[in-house]
């Protein structure tokens, strides 16, 4: 059996988040057809087909995650992270496509390395949070789980890819929560981020500040360090404005979208205020399949990708997005769950790392079409269009597939 | 190596998937606000979004001439707009524009941004495309996303008189012009206005109806089909009007003053019907037309000539000698004269501390009323005007419409200047003139202004008896009567028979005026006003009556000179030309 020799649990693996990202795929490639057939000329050169050939590549990347010896992964992924953190430099010799640095020329194809980096980075997280015996109680044992972060996420940032940076972000807190870090010292984490955002809204500012003396307190720590935690927190939120300037001006204009999208209806938010209409108008059983006219007089922009979702709000309704919803919610769950029950400590941080990068991605992109975040760029999983996307999808399945122990089966 | 313990606690476990549950929650409730509780806003919404209301410009109406001759003419041109959130590299775009066009992409971007109004507005690039360009356009649209084209209906002049300043022209609305006009629905950027002309005052009647077209249209300005179930809207044509205009009279006019500068108008007094209406210079009208040229337009603008003032209704003039015959009204009306009475001229005449002189240094001798006017004599009218007071005579001018604007139907008309004796006492202080300045006004100097359709108006009456019709271009349906001057029949018959001998003595300054028809008589005076703008200006005003026909004409020729000269003979040409009727219309279109 080829199971048998590859060394894996196989039989044991969690068939069923294949089929669920199957089912995501097959929605995905319907909403692409609708998209295809009503407004693409020639369907060879359409989203949909594109999508249909690039399943080929992302299923081979699958099984090699499947059969890629567990040991292998934590043996070489050091390595494998400075051989990729060179990689992501690369893009930088190459032409800009859409202005940006993020894709390497490889002929006809475009490939985005960081869309590889987000696995790289799990591994390695996994494997230093589970080798080092480390004291998870002391903050300083963030340290290198930080460092480890945040150099990949600023050259993606200078990319500039703000959603894909952020998104590498997000499996830090969540592994670290994992690996037993104290909960006080999450906030602490987070505080400087929350102390950014609440800058912008006065009472938003207060209630944070108030909060933050109360958590402070409760925790008991000396004096002097609270003191200093508290006040670099309250510095850091007054300085924001001026990191705010730092932004681009694309950037800005999202954000600001964002606060009051009825502004400038033609500008920055067209994109929100088109995909709501797309969504609402779309009602609980949408308008039927090739039948949303928001789709395809194409007032929505970036449909077939970061938009996808209004596509299959307007024509397919509120039932379907339940179902996508529910779907991923499962996926999500599942592989938390299969994280908790595995043996070994790095298994259950690559899972707890993979649902988080999933999750990210599935909140931001879905927040941003419904208009509660500013658009970003990301990309909603296995539905979405695009390459190495959908291939990076498919090879965190297979990860899952590889580490995730089936214990009900 | 991978022996390190799983050591998840089971409540770390639990806050991670309530998190999750949660966060997925979120997102939830927002699908089903939107989907299930904002359904209905949402929907109406689509609606709207995915329908552009597109514009159909309405051809102007044409303008005929009394034959039903096209003075003015539509033919249609091509605009190409983009709309500019939807081009993503302009530059490039413009460049690929001015490749397949020829036309330079900087002129090009000029235009961008001159129209500019919002992101998803369609802002015009360029004008006067013609269908060839639009073809090579339409043949690589796909690579001008946002980039559209539509018909638009430019002005041209197929005939050959120009009659500029009578026909106007148009003017783009911009955006100052936009918010003068008030209501920002009727006039869009970029649509044409009459502003000036009978363009301009015959606006409402040929400027049509914009039509709308409801379009289900794509982000990228593809316009798909209509939608049906809205209300959607024809464009009407705007209704032409038929002048009374003569073009065949307007062109041998435009040709008589060609090298003048003045105004020469012929018409009908029966009636009030304008046959010809010629202001000198003028420019063609073609280069306020798509195909004009920026050098052209400068040139006629800073012309010091002034081509674009029409000097008809807004010159103004001192009438000079022509004024005589309101003098001569007046006097025989409230009979403060003997017409045979003589007076002696020796060509000058001394009031108070003040020496006139008459024209002729020589003295005319002998002169009573009929020779004072046939002759032109300044003497005689120095002697008699002094029977009358300002104001009888000042009366007398308002009469005849002089101080008041005629009513013609075009704009911007002007009222000249009857000096009464409060505008006298105003100017001068009460003691600061004297019956001196009746003297100058009596012969038609001094401070008083008139323009030529006044004169018009006062040739009109005076070849009726008081009967003219009021002066107009398009016959309206409740005809008002203009003013009517009374006078006795024993006044109006002798003035007559004064400007008849004006043409017809042997001395008579107006003699050149006849072309000798049979059964034709012209009567007419001239004038010679004195200006400060250096030769004194011509005048002749007069009428030709054959059978039941009447026609009359002003001819103004500035710093022409003497009236008799060079005014009179311009009159004789019309004479013949209207009572001897060439059979063929002289009037040849030129090609488009």
């Amino acid at each position: 059996m080829i199971f048998s020799v590859s060394g894996n649990h196989f039989s044991k693996s969690p068939f069923t988040i294949i089929i669920a990202s199957m089912v995501l795929t097959s929605i995905g490639l319907i909403s692409l057809l609708s998209i295809s057939v009503h407004q693409s000329s020639d369907i060879l050169r359409s989203s949909f087909f594109k999508q249909l050939v690039f399943l080929g590549p992302s299923l081979i990347g699958l099984l090699i995650m499947i059969f890629i010896p567990k040991y292998l992964i934590h043996k070489y992924i050091f390595t494998i992270y400075f051989i990729v953190l060179g990689v992501l430099f690369l893009p930088y010799f190459g032409r800009t496509i859409a202005g940006t640095y993020r894709w390497i020329d490889l002929g006809p194809v475009g490939f985005q390395p960081s869309e590889f980096a987000k696995l790289i980075i799990v591994f390695s997280l996994a494997k230093y949070l589970s080798d080092h015996n480390l004291e998870m109680k002391n903050f300083s044992s963030f340290f290198f789980p930080i460092i480890m972060v945040i150099i990949p996420a600023v050259i993606i940032l200078k990319q500039p890819d703000l959603g894909t940076a952020l998104v590498l972000l997000t499996p830090l807190l969540p592994m670290l929560y994992w690996a037993g870090a104290r909960s006080y010292h999450i906030f602490l984490s987070l505080a400087p981020l929350l102390s950014v955002l609440t800058a912008f809204h006065a009472l938003s500012f207060s209630i944070w500040g108030v909060l933050m003396i109360v958590i402070i307190f409760l925790e008991r720590p000396k004096l002097i360090f609270g003191l200093v935690i508290y006040f670099s927190n309250l510095f850091l939120g007054l300085l924001a404005p001026a990191l705010w300037n730092s932004l681009k001006d694309y950037q800005q204009n999202r954000i600001l979208a964002l606060i009051n999208p009825e502004l400038d209806p033609l500008g920055a938010a067209y994109q929100i205020i088109q995909s709501q209409t797309a969504i609402g108008s779309g009602g609980a059983f949408g308008k039927g399949w090739g039948a949303g006219t928001q789709t395809h007089l194409k007032f929505l922009p970036v449909q077939e990708s970061d938009f996808i979702l209004s596509v299959i709000g307007e024509e397919l309704g509120f039932v379907f997005i339940l179902v996508i919803i529910l779907i991923f919610t499962w996926m999500i769950l599942k592989m938390v769950k299969l994280g908790y029950s595995s043996k070994d400590r790095f298994s259950g941080l690559v899972l707890i790392g993979i649902a988080s990068l999933f999750m990210a991605h599935v909140f931001v992109n879905i927040a941003m079409t419904v208009g509660m975040i500013p658009v970003k760029g990301l990309p909603l999983p296995f539905i979405s269009s695009g390459g190495s996307f959908l291939m990076s999808c498919f090879m965190m399945v297979g990860i899952v597939m590889n580490v995730g122990v089936d214990s009900t089966e | 190596m991978l022996k390190a313990e799983n050591l998840i606690s089971k409540q770390r476990y639990y806050i991670i998937v309530g998190v999750v549950i949660f966060l997925m929650l979120i997102l939830l409730s927002r699908f089903f606000y939107l989907q299930i509780v904002r359904y209905e806003k949402y929907k109406h919404k689509a609606e709207i979004n995915r329908i552009r209301a597109v514009t159909v410009n309405a051809p102007r109406g044409l303008i005929l001439d009394r034959n039903g001759n096209i003075l003015v003419d539509n033919y249609p041109t091509y605009i190409l707009t983009a709309i500019p959130g939807e081009m993503e590299q302009k530059e490039k775009i413009f460049n690929s524009i001015s490749q397949y066009t020829g036309i330079d992409s900087s002129i090009i971007a000029e235009n961008f941004k001159k129209y500019y109004r919002a992101k998803f507005v369609p802002t015009r690039l360029m004008k006067d495309l013609t269908f060839h360009q639009i073809s090579i356009l339409e043949e690589n649209i796909l690579d001008l996303p946002g980039v559209n084209y539509k018909q638009f209906p430019e002005r041209y002049y197929p005939s050959k008189i120009n009659g500029s300043q009578l026909l106007g022209y148009l003017r783009e609305v911009n955006k100052p012009v936009q918010e003068k006009l008030g209501n920002p629905n009727v006039y869009e950027l970029g649509d044409l206005i009459g502003w000036s002309g009978l363009e301009k005052f015959y606006e409402s009647q040929l400027k049509g109806t914009r039509g709308v077209k409801y379009l289900e249209v794509d982000a990228l300005g593809r316009e798909m089909e209509e939608v049906k179930g809205y209300n959607n809207r024809r464009s009407e044509p705007g209704a032409d009007i038929k002048l009374m205009i003569d073009a065949d009279l307007q062109l041998l006019m435009e040709e008589k003053m060609k090298d003048y500068r003045g105004i020469a108008v012929l018409s009908n007094p029966k009636t009030g019907e304008i046959l010809a209406y010629v202001s000198k210079p003028d420019y063609p009208p073609n280069i306020f037309t798509g195909k004009m040229l920026k050098d052209d337009w400068n040139e006629v603008r800073n012309d010091p000539h002034r081509p674009l003032m029409d000097r008809v209704i807004t010159g103004l003039y001192p009438p000079g000698s022509t004024f005589k015959i309101i003098t001569a009204l007046a006097l025989l009306e409230e009979t403060l004269l003997d017409p045979s009475k003589e007076v002696e001229c020796n060509g000058s005449y001394q009031f108070g501390d003040r020496t006139f002189h008459c024209w002729n240094e020589t003295g005319h001798g002998s002169v009573n009323l009929q020779a004072g006017i046939t002759q032109s004599c300044n003497i005689y009218f120095y002697q008699m005007v002094q029977k009358l007071s300002l104001s009888q005579w000042v009366d007398n001018c308002f009469d005849f419409g002089f101080g008041q604007k005629t009513g013609i139907d075009l704009p911007y008309e002007k009222m000249g200047l009857i000096p009464t004796e409060k505008y006298m006492n105003r100017k001068y202080g009460k003691w600061g003139w004297s019956r001196g300045n009746l003297l100058n006004l009596a012969l038609g100097q001094g401070d008083i202004l008139v323009t030529p359709i006044q004169m018009v108006q006062f040739i009109n009456q005076i070849a009726t008896h008081g009967n003219a019709g009021r002066l107009h271009f398009v016959k309206e349906d409740n005809e008002e009567k203009g003013i009517r001057p009374q006078y006795s029949d024993n006044t109006w018959n002798k003035i007559e028979k004064y400007l008849l001998s004006t043409v017809s003595d042997n001395q008579g300054t107006g003699r050149s005026a006849d072309p000798k028809i049979k059964g034709l008589i012209i009567g007419g005076k001239t004038g010679t006003a004195e200006n400060p703008h250096g030769d004194p200006h011509a005048w002749f005003i007069g009428f030709g009556k054959k059978d039941n026909q009447i026609l009359t004409t002003v001819i103004l020729v500035e710093n022409g000179g003497h009236g008799g000269e060079i005014a009179a003979p311009i009159a004789r040409s019309a004479y013949s030309r209207y009572f001897l009727p060439i059979k063929q219309s002289q009037i040849v279109l030129k090609t488009p």
